[in-house]
C-alpha cells in the first residue's frame, strides 16, 4: 500500500515575509487546500483529488516546521497572507477548500477575494462552534478518537515534537477567536462563491449540526453529511469525500444534477 | 365530459416563505399542514357529493405548493374518506421509483376501493429530478421502462425475473393482484412523442396537461395514429387533459382575478446554475416537436370565466383536443382564500358541470 500523498512534491514560497512550504500533486484546475489546527497531513482524499485538479496544500506560517509564528494576530491577517502566497504561487482565479480552522481561513481569504476564488469547500468548518467548545487535546490516541470516527482503522503519524506542538498550540489559541464571530458572520452573508460544507456524521470535534448555520448564513451553499465519517473526513471516508468535493468544484451548484448511469446492460 | 379535481393540499402557509427552491424544512408550519390534509378530506366531499367523478393526486416533492410527495399515501387518505367517487393517483414518478414497489403500492390501492381506482405513470417535470437523484439523461427511458415491468408486475400470472436496462430483480411476484383486470385503467402522462406511443403500444389511455388546446389536440392526434397503428381506437375518456381553472360568479369577476395574478409568480425558483445545467441536459417535446423543459414559471389559465363561458370553453376544449376527461386545478386568487375556493367548487358542480355531461 502507497503511503497518502506519495505523488506530492515539496515546494515553497515566499509570501507576506514568511516563508510558506507546500506540497502540491496532478493537473488540472487549481484547488488550494488550507490545513486544519493540526498542521499539513496529506489523506487519501488529497491523492484521489489529485487526479482531478492541481492540488497545492499550504503550510499556514507557524505550524509544522516553519518557525514560529508571533506576528499574526488573526484569521483575517493569516488569510491576507495565504491570499498573496497563492497569488505568488500564479494563480489568478482558484477553487479553495479549507478544513477545520483552515476553513475559517478559507471563508476569510474568500471574503477577502471575492473574485479569485470560483469555489469553496469547507470540511468540517471550526468557524462556527458551540459555546465553550474546546481544540482536541491529549494523548495522541486521546486525540485520535476525537478526530477519526473509526481511529482502529487509521495508522498515526509520529507524534509531533512537543516544541513544535506546544508553538502551534500557543498560534491556535491565540488565532480560533470566538466560538461565533460576528466580523465573520456579517461578511457571509455577502459572500456569493458557491460553496460546499462537508461535516461527518461521527464528527466529535465539532457537532455537524453546526452545518446548518453555514446553510442559514452563505447565500450559495450546499450542506452535505459524510455518512461514518468524524471530524477527519478525507481520512475517514476518502472516496466519498474525494467524489462529493470533485464533483463540486467541477461544476458548483449544478452538482445536484445527478450523473448518475443506471444502466445495467445495454 | 367527465371532470376529475385535482387536489394538491392547498398548503397556506402562516408567513412568507423564502423565494427559492428548496424551502428549507423549518418553514414548514405543523398547524398548517395539519388544515391542509383535514381540508382535502373536506374537499373531497363537497366534490363527490356535487357529482364530480374523480378526485386526482399527484406526486411532488420538496413543495410547499404541493404537500403530496407520496401519492399512494394521498389516495389511500382520500379512499378512506370516500365511498364512490374515483381516485386517480396521476401519478407516481415511474422514472425515480422503484418499479416493483409501485406495482404492489397500487395493487393495494386497487383492492383497498374496488373499482374506484384511475392510475397515471409519468416521468416527471424537470425539477423532481432533483429529488433522488435522477439523471435527466435517463428519465425518459427509465420511465419507458418502468412503466413496461409495472405493467408486466401486475398481469403476468407466474413470478417472473426482469432482466432490464435499468432494472434487474430475479424475482417479481407481486401480492396483491390489482382488483380491477387485467390492471386498473392507466394512462401514460406526458404529450411527447414517447409517451404517446407507449401508451398506444399498451393500450394505456393518455393525460396531457397545461398547453393550450390545440397544442395539445397535436399530441392526442398523434397518440391516436400510433393507437391505429396498434390496431385500436381510444375513446375519449382515455384521453385526460388537466388543466387551470379560474371560475367567478361573473366573467367579470374572473378577469379581474387574473389581472390581479399577473406578474411574476415562480414563488421557488432554482438557482440559476442549476436550472441553466437542467435545461441543457432535459429533452422534451411535444408529439415529437422539441419543446424547451419548463421549470419554474407560471403554467397558463386554460379555463377563466363565469359559468357560461367555461360551459363553453370546454366544449372548445373537447373539439380541439378530443379530452374526455377533464382534471382541473381550481385557482384560488391572492392569498389564503380558501372559500373562495369551496365557492369555486360548488358554483362549479351546480352551474357548470350539469351542462358539460353530454359534451
Amino acid at each position: 500500500m502507497t503511503q497518502a500523498g506519495e505523488a506530492f512534491r515539496e515546494g515553497h514560497v515566499e509570501a507576506d515575509g514568511f516563508r510558506i512550504r507546500y506540497m502540491a500533486a496532478g493537473a488540472g484546475p487549481p484547488l488550494v487546500h488550507l490545513h486544519g489546527a493540526g498542521g499539513l497531513r496529506l489523506t487519501p482524499g488529497h491523492d484521489l483529488l489529485s487526479r482531478q485538479f492541481r492540488i497545492v496544500a499550504l503550510e499556514m506560517p507557524g505550524f509544522g516546521t516553519s518557525s514560529e509564528n508571533t506576528r499574526t494576530r488573526s484569521q483575517a491577517e493569516l488569510a491576507a497572507t495565504m491570499a498573496e502566497a497563492v497569488d505568488k504561487l500564479g494563480f489568478d482565479k482558484f477553487n479553495l477548500m479549507g478544513t477545520s480552522f483552515g476553513g475559517k481561513t478559507a471563508l476569510w481569504l474568500a471574503a477577502q477575494q471575492p473574485d479569485q476564488v470560483q469555489a469553496l469547500v469547507l470540511e468540517a468548518p471550526a468557524a462556527i462552534r458551540p459555546e465553550g467548545s474546546e481544540p482536541p487535546s491529549g494523548s495522541p490516541e486521546e486525540m485520535a478518537r476525537r478526530l477519526y470516527a473509526h481511529p482502529e482503522r487509521v495508522t498515526l503519524p509520529p507524534p509531533p515534537d512537543p516544541a513544535v506542538r506546544a508553538q502551534t498550540g500557543r498560534l491556535v489559541a491565540r488565532l480560533r477567536g470566538p466560538d461565533r464571530d460576528p466580523d465573520l458572520e456579517v461578511l457571509l452573508a455577502t459572500l456569493a462563491v458557491p460553496t460546499l460544507v462537508l461535516f461527518g456524521t461521527l464528527d466529535r470535534v465539532i457537532p455537524p449540526e453546526m452545518g446548518r448555520h453555514y446553510k442559514t448564513l452563505l447565500p450559495n451553499c450546499n450542506l452535505v453529511l459524510v455518512y461514518d465519517a468524524g471530524h477527519a473526513i478525507s481520512t475517514d471516508r476518502p472516496e466519498a469525500f474525494a467524489e462529493v468535493v470533485g464533483d463540486f468544484v467541477e461544476r458548483r451548484e449544478a452538482f445536484v444534477i445527478s450523473r448518475n448511469e443506471t444502466v445495467i446492460h445495454p | 365530459m367527465k371532470v376529475s379535481y385535482f387536489e394538491t393540499g392547498h398548503y397556506q402557509p402562516p408567513r412568507q416563505l423564502p423565494a427559492r427552491w428548496p424551502v428549507a424544512p423549518d418553514n414548514y408550519d405543523g398547524a398548517a399542514g395539519a388544515r391542509s390534509y383535514s381540508g382535502m378530506v373536506e374537499r373531497l366531499g363537497l366534490v363527490e357529493t356535487l357529482g364530480f367523478d374523480w378526485v386526482s393526486v399527484a406526486e411532488h416533492h420538496y413543495s410547499p405548493h404541493r404537500l403530496t410527495p407520496a401519492p399512494t399515501v394521498s389516495a389511500a387518505y382520500l379512499a378512506a374518506c370516500s365511498r364512490r367517487i374515483k381516485i386517480a393517483v396521476l401519478g407516481p414518478i415511474v422514472s425515480q421509483s422503484n418499479p416493483v414497489q409501485v406495482a404492489e403500492n397500487l395493487a393495494m390501492l386497487d383492492n383497498m376501493m374496488p373499482g374506484r381506482l384511475v392510475v397515471g405513470l409519468l416521468r416527471g417535470v424537470t425539477g423532481e429530478y432533483l429529488t433522488y437523484g435522477l439523471n435527466p439523461q435517463e428519465a425518459r427511458e427509465r420511465t419507458t421502462e418502468a412503466t413496461e415491468l409495472i405493467l408486466k408486475a401486475w398481469t403476468e400470472p407466474q413470478a417472473f425475473g426482469w432482466q432490464g436496462r435499468h432494472f434487474r430483480f430475479r424475482t417479481v411476484s407481486v401480492w396483491p393482484r390489482p382488483m380491477q383486470q387485467p390492471h386498473p385503467p392507466t394512462y401514460a402522462l406526458g404529450a411527447s412523442r414517447e409517451s404517446c406511443a407507449l401508451a398506444a403500444r399498451h393500450q394505456l389511455g393518455l393525460g396531457v396537461a397545461y398547453g393550450p388546446f390545440e397544442v395539445m389536440g397535436r399530441a392526442v392526434r398523434y397518440y391516436r395514429e400510433q393507437c391505429a397503428q396498434y390496431g385500436w381506437q381510444p375513446a375519449p375518456e382515455h384521453i385526460i387533459y388537466r388543466a387551470n381553472i379560474l371560475l367567478a360568479k361573473t366573467d367579470g369577476a374572473a378577469q379581474d382575478l387574473l389581472e390581479a395574478r399577473r406578474g411574476p409568480r415562480d414563488s421557488f425558483p432554482l438557482p440559476a446554475g442549476v436550472r441553466d445545467a437542467l435545461v441543457q441536459l432535459d429533452r422534451r417535446n411535444i408529439a415529437g416537436e422539441t419543446r424547451t423543459p419548463a421549470i419554474g414559471g407560471t403554467l397558463p389559465i386554460n379555463f377563466c370565466g363565469g359559468p357560461d363561458t367555461i360551459v363553453e370553453q370546454i366544449k372548445r376544449c373537447r373539439a380541439e383536443s378530443g379530452a374526455g376527461v377533464i382534471d382541473l386545478m381550481f385557482q384560488i386568487p391572492g392569498a389564503a382564500d380558501l372559500s373562495f375556493l369551496m365557492q369555486s367548487l360548488e358554483l362549479f358542480g351546480k352551474k357548470v358541470l350539469p351542462h358539460i355531461r353530454d359534451v
